[in-house]
């Protein structure tokens, strides 16, 4: 069969085309990530950093969220760029906020966001404060009974005879 | 010179054209009080089922128009819109952008299913109901293959919340969380205490907006010759199969659409079984309105949809607090629904052969006055 390459065959090419980007687009900015917000005590480099005492998180302008020592939390966010704010007080009860932008890369599901490494370097590129985070295996390993599918609608007939 | 008919006449023929939604209302009217519902509950409850249901049904129209009668074979499209779901939940994208891209997924899906239940319809012809209906069946063979042993394996899916243990195929039931009521919270207001979600309604009257329009343009002119006398259209010069096809492509397109528009309402997807039941409640809701196999509009589907889900809401609570026991109210409704559906069948026949009869009548009245 040969293609006519008429005009209405080039409106309707650029109208999928228009489609497949539009929907490349829709993938970019409704993908769903998730922030893991951590303030424990970590090594970089061979040097400790400890955690703080109590920090308020927030993401976005989402509700923030406060942390103690050795606590995690997370918060669900869509798209790739986003910002963090920290507010902390240091031992002279003097307090601090740091406000950083981020960009979680695309597919990389769940970000472990570290609050004492960003704290401590707060210029610091963000590859030194936020990693990806593969969660442990035990927490993703399938239930040992497998599970039933019904797809036949009539079963429940077939049971009684 | 035109045959008289009395008032009374007049009245049950009036009644018989309106029999099933004046069955409904009937119905309706006795089981509000005995169900005991508030008002506001029930109005509540009603809005939230329009925003649900009558994209879906809108759905059915366009092949009513082309003289296919209703179109059982929705469920093809609602399966494209499901496979849609299940990729979007796969990949993590949520809220509208999920939405949208779940209906672009389902897309090319419905298309192809469309037309192809639209070449078979054409070779059919006379029995489109009942060859939609079983293809609705076959097609769900084919979706379970895809879905429970291409999933995983062939096609990539790499969510543990959606894969079998196996390793391949995906679960009963999927949480559509990410997309749960996207839309309708998008512009949600409360009037006088009931939530009415905006953005679900305005899409649902671009829709009935488009069908209007769709109907005075050249294809719907052409569907309606179509549908009215096929040999006389085809003397007409319009490609008959070719505009039967359409019907069904753009009805199961849409029903994909309304699928998804169902499901993010409802939250959750089961997998093997949330689509096997929508073409019958959609095509009931629809007939309940007062619609028959050759002639529907958009205030049949309103009307269905309240007066079929009004009874849907009531009836539990209604067989509950009349012989105490809920079990008779989820009975009735199921076998409501079925019955509802023969009787408009029947019906359907009852009066084409009346009016065919009245026809009859006519035309010897007329020779009697010529002679």
């Amino acid at each position: 069969m040969k293609l006519a390459l008429t005009r209405t065959f080039w409106f309707r090419f650029v109208a999928i085309l228009i489609i497949l980007v539009f929907a490349v687009v829709l993938f970019f900015i409704g993908k769903q990530h998730t922030v893991l917000i951590d303030n424990k005590t970590v090594t970089v480099g061979g040097q400790e950093i400890r955690a703080l005492q109590l920090v308020e998180i927030q993401i976005d302008n989402k509700d923030s969220m406060e942390l103690a020592a050795r606590d995690r939390d997370k918060e669900d966010v869509t798209g790739q760029k986003h910002s963090v704010t920290v507010i902390y007080t240091d031992s002279n009860w003097e307090e601090y906020t740091i406000e950083r932008t981020f960009e979680v890369p695309l597919m990389q599901e769940m970000v472990l966001l570290s609050i004492p490494t960003l704290v401590a370097n707060p210029e610091a590129d963000q590859s030194l404060w936020l990693e990806n985070y593969e969660p442990p295996t035990y927490a993703v390993t399938a239930a040992d009974r497998e599970e039933e599918v019904i797809i036949d609608d009539l079963s429940v007939l077939l049971t009684d005879i | 010179m035109t045959l008289h008919m009395t008032k009374t006449q007049k009245l049950l023929r009036i009644m018989g054209n309106n029999m099933v939604p004046i069955l409904f209302l009937v119905i309706c009217a006795f089981g509000i009080p005995l169900s005991g519902y508030s008002a506001n509950f029930l109005a509540s409850e009603i809005v939230i089922r329009i925003s649900r249901n009558s994209f879906l049904i809108v759905s059915l129209l366009i092949p009513i128009l082309a003289g296919m009668g209703l179109n059982f074979g929705m469920t093809l499209g609602a399966m494209a819109g499901q496979i849609g779901l299940i990729l979007i939940s796969d990949w993590g994208i949520v809220g509208i952008p999920g939405i949208i891209l779940a209906m672009i997924i389902s897309t090319p899906i419905s298309v192809l299913l469309g037309w192809w239940c639209g070449k078979i319809l054409n070779m059919a012809r006379g029995r489109e109901m009942v060859t939609s209906y079983i293809i609705g069946f076959f097609m769900n063979g084919i979706y379970q293959l895809v879905v429970l042993y291409g999933m995983g394996a062939v096609i990539p899916v790499r969510s543990n919340a959606l894969l079998l243990p196996r390793g391949y195929g995906i679960r009963n039931t999927v949480n559509l969380i990410g997309i749960r009521r996207a839309l309708d919270d998008l512009l949600l207001i409360r009037l006088f205490g009931i939530p009415i979600p905006l953005a679900t309604l305005l899409v649902i009257t671009v829709l009935c907006l488009f069908i209007l329009w769709f109907k005075k343009t050249k294809l719907g002119q052409d569907m309606r010759a179509v549908g009215q006398d096929m040999e006389v259209a085809r003397a007409a010069g319009i490609k008959v199969e070719h505009t039967r096809i359409i019907s069904i492509v753009i009805s199961t397109v849409f029903a994909g659409y309304g699928m998804i528009l169902y499901l993010q309402n409802i939250g959750t997807l089961n997998t093997y079984n949330s689509h096997m039941q929508i073409g019958m409640f959609s095509v009931a809701a629809l007939l309940v309105g007062g619609a028959s196999v050759s002639k529907a509009n958009i205030r049949n589907v309103f009307l269905g949809v309240i007066l079929f889900h009004l009874m849907f809401i009531i009836s539990p609570m209604a067989g509950k607090n009349l012989i105490g026991q809920a079990q008779l109210g989820e009975y009735f409704r199921v076998f409501v629904s079925y019955g509802v559906i023969t009787i408009s069948l029947v019906l359907y026949e009852v009066r084409k052969k009346r009016d065919q009869h009245y026809v009859g009548l006519q035309l010897a009245a007329d020779q009697e006055a010529l002679q």
